[in-house]
């Protein structure tokens, strides 16, 4: 009489026999082999090993070789010749024939090697505004770092002074301004992304008619060709001087002018107002002296010196702002706005007209 | 009742022998590194037209997935319009096992005269590739006179009221470029040198499906 009780015991002791049986096999028998693939993925449990040889490496369960591959990688560093690594359980990718093993599961392997698309990079963008005091600058340091990177930003003058330095954390701005005309140097300084230099280039670009610029002086008598002579006394006082006497004419005529304060740029204007009158020796270049500063507040035109029989009219901006010697305006201080100037010189010998546009720009390379 | 308690322990044994086996099979999946690589491909070629363009050297070194761009006057029946130029790539995309990344930049732009007679403008384009065995690369340029393209563009200009991008498809037939893909020892890049006739307005750089427009700089 076989009973349903008969039945499950039985069915018991054969379960316990397959267990004993299954517990033993992943270590020595294997029952399901790795299959030979150039591109998957394994989550293998038991005795799996790999080892690496000279010219493959042999994947192992316990000591009977499972599969063969290229190359082994161990958590992305490749195993040298002679090393092993096994963990269990394991998790093995081959792509293209190359075996990358994790133990953790997680840092699944990627083919494909990156050019750069993706590195940490930083990188500044500058930018300049020529209106408000001296040249404002903004550097813009970018990064596509995620926790940022510290970022320091030195300027520097043509004598290699430090006019300005700054540092924080990028993505960050910097801002600042250059309080007098000329060329500064701008060191970005972010290792390992960012090692960078600039040059600054603050200036008043001077565009003439019938004037020449000097930065030092002149006694030639340039007529007609040339009537206005602009001297650029910004040099000077960057270099400390308290005042200057400028030669502008044949006959060895001079203006003394002292520092201005705080200008971003200045200028002598001097004109003459006649192709052919007092001869060599005699005074050019004196009938309208007038000085142009760039100050915090924008250029400002003032009067030095006016004389000679001829009438005169000095035009800023288009404005008559003085008559010399004829019915007019007599205003001796003309304050411009940033950034630029238009300055007009007329009198009755119209061949002498000269006119001068300075325009304070901030440029960058 | 002692049967049924005998049934349930072998129940039980059963089921632990069932499942040690199936937690200690090896699990194995396919990894379809090609069909990866077309999907990241793809995904790039339908953002293509979105993605975020700049004309500043600095965005473009330091952002992934951005267009250079410059903008440009183009001239259509007499009108003078801005038009974006697209010079240079940087894009990723990222497959389960797989990094695919490609890095376009126009270098420069120049006239030559072919071997045969003839004139056409050299493009060339820096490339960098995260995948070098590809199953191919296709260069091509646009086969319409680029006056005529201008004043299509001129169309969309007006309509848009901002400027239009050259490079957009705008049913122009792609016809085959010649190019060389020239790699240098010295330098990390290649050179992708295309040949395009004077009149075609851009070239399209195809790694399927993925398909590239670049223009001459002004």
């Amino acid at each position: 009489m076989i009973a349903l009780r008969d039945i499950l015991i039985f069915a018991g002791l054969m379960a316990l026999a397959a267990a004993v049986v299954a517990s033993l096999f992943p270590v020595r028998e294997g029952v399901s082999p790795v299959p030979a693939c150039s591109d998957c993925a394994f989550k293998l449990t038991g005795g799996y090993w790999i080892r690496q040889y000279g010219n493959y490496a042999s994947l192992y369960l316990g000591t009977r070789e499972a599969a063969r591959y290229g190359w082994a990688y161990v958590d992305g560093g490749p195993l040298s010749a002679g090393e092993a690594a096994g963990c269990d359980p394991m998790y093995l990718w081959v792509l293209n024939g190359i075996a990358y093993v994790s133990c953790s599961g997680s840092n699944n392997p990627a083919f494909g090697r990156e050019v750069g698309v993706l590195a940490p990079a930083a990188a500044v963008d500058i930018s300049a505004n020529p209106l408000g005091p001296g040249c404002a600058y903004t550097a813009d340091v970018i990064t596509n770092v995620m926790n940022g990177t510290m970022v320091t930003l030195y300027v520097y003058d043509a004598h290699g002074r430090l006019v300005y330095s700054s540092s924080g954390a990028a993505p960050t701005s910097f801002t600042f301004s250059v309080p007098a005309a000329g060329a500064y140097r701008m060191h970005v300084y972010a290792p390992p992304l960012l090692d960078s230099w600039y040059t600054l280039y603050a200036g008043v670009n001077v565009v003439p008619t019938k004037a020449v610029v000097y930065t030092g002086n002149n006694t030639q008598d340039l007529r007609p060709a040339i009537s206005l002579k602009v001297f650029d006394l910004t040099g000077f006082w960057k270099k400390g001087y308290t005042s200057v006497v400028v030669y502008v004419d044949p006959g060895m005529r001079s203006f003394a002018l002292s520092a201005p304060s705080n200008a971003f740029a200045d200028f002598l204007l001097a004109w003459e107002d006649c192709p052919t009158c007092d001869p060599t020796y005699g005074a050019v270049y004196v009938d309208e002296a007038w000085r142009l500063t760039f100050t915090n507040h924008g250029p400002v035109l003032a009067r030095v010196f006016s004389q000679g029989g001829y009438w005169h009219k000095v035009y800023a901006d288009g404005n008559l702002i003085w008559a010399w010697n004829t019915q007019g305006p007599k205003q001796t201080t003309y304050n411009g706005a940033d950034p630029s100037i238009d300055v007009r010189f007329v009198s009755p010998a119209s061949v002498m007209n000269a006119e001068a546009l300075f325009t304070k720009t901030c440029s960058w390379s | 009742m002692w049967s049924t308690a005998y049934g349930l322990i072998a129940l039980a044994v059963v089921a632990f022998v069932v499942l040690y086996a199936a937690l200690h099979a090896p699990a194995f999946t396919s990894v379809n590194l090609a069909d990866q690589l077309y999907s990241a491909k793809s995904r790039l070629e339908s953002s293509l037209p979105s993605l975020p363009r700049t004309d500043k050297p600095a965005y473009f070194r330091v952002y992934s997935n951005i267009v250079r761009i410059e903008v440009a006057n183009a001239t259509a029946y007499g009108t003078s319009f801005p038009a974006e130029l697209p010079l240079g790539y940087k894009l990723a995309a990222e497959g389960n096992n797989l990094l695919y990344e490609i890095y376009l930049d126009v270098e420069s732009c120049k006239p030559v005269a072919l071997q045969g007679g003839g004139a056409a403008v050299l493009y060339v384009v820096e490339l960098r590739q995260s995948v070098d065995v590809l199953p191919w690369l296709a260069v091509y340029y646009a086969d319409v006179n680029a006056a005529a393209y201008y004043g299509q563009l001129y169309g969309l200009y007006r309509a848009w009221g901002r400027p239009p991008a050259v490079g957009l498809d705008l049913g122009a037939p792609l016809s085959k470029a010649e190019w060389a893909l020239v790699y240098n020892a010295t330098s990390g890049s290649a050179v992708l040198y295309v040949a395009a006739p004077p009149s075609s307005p851009y070239i399209v750089v195809e790694d399927y499906p993925l398909a590239i427009p670049l223009a001459c700089p002004r």
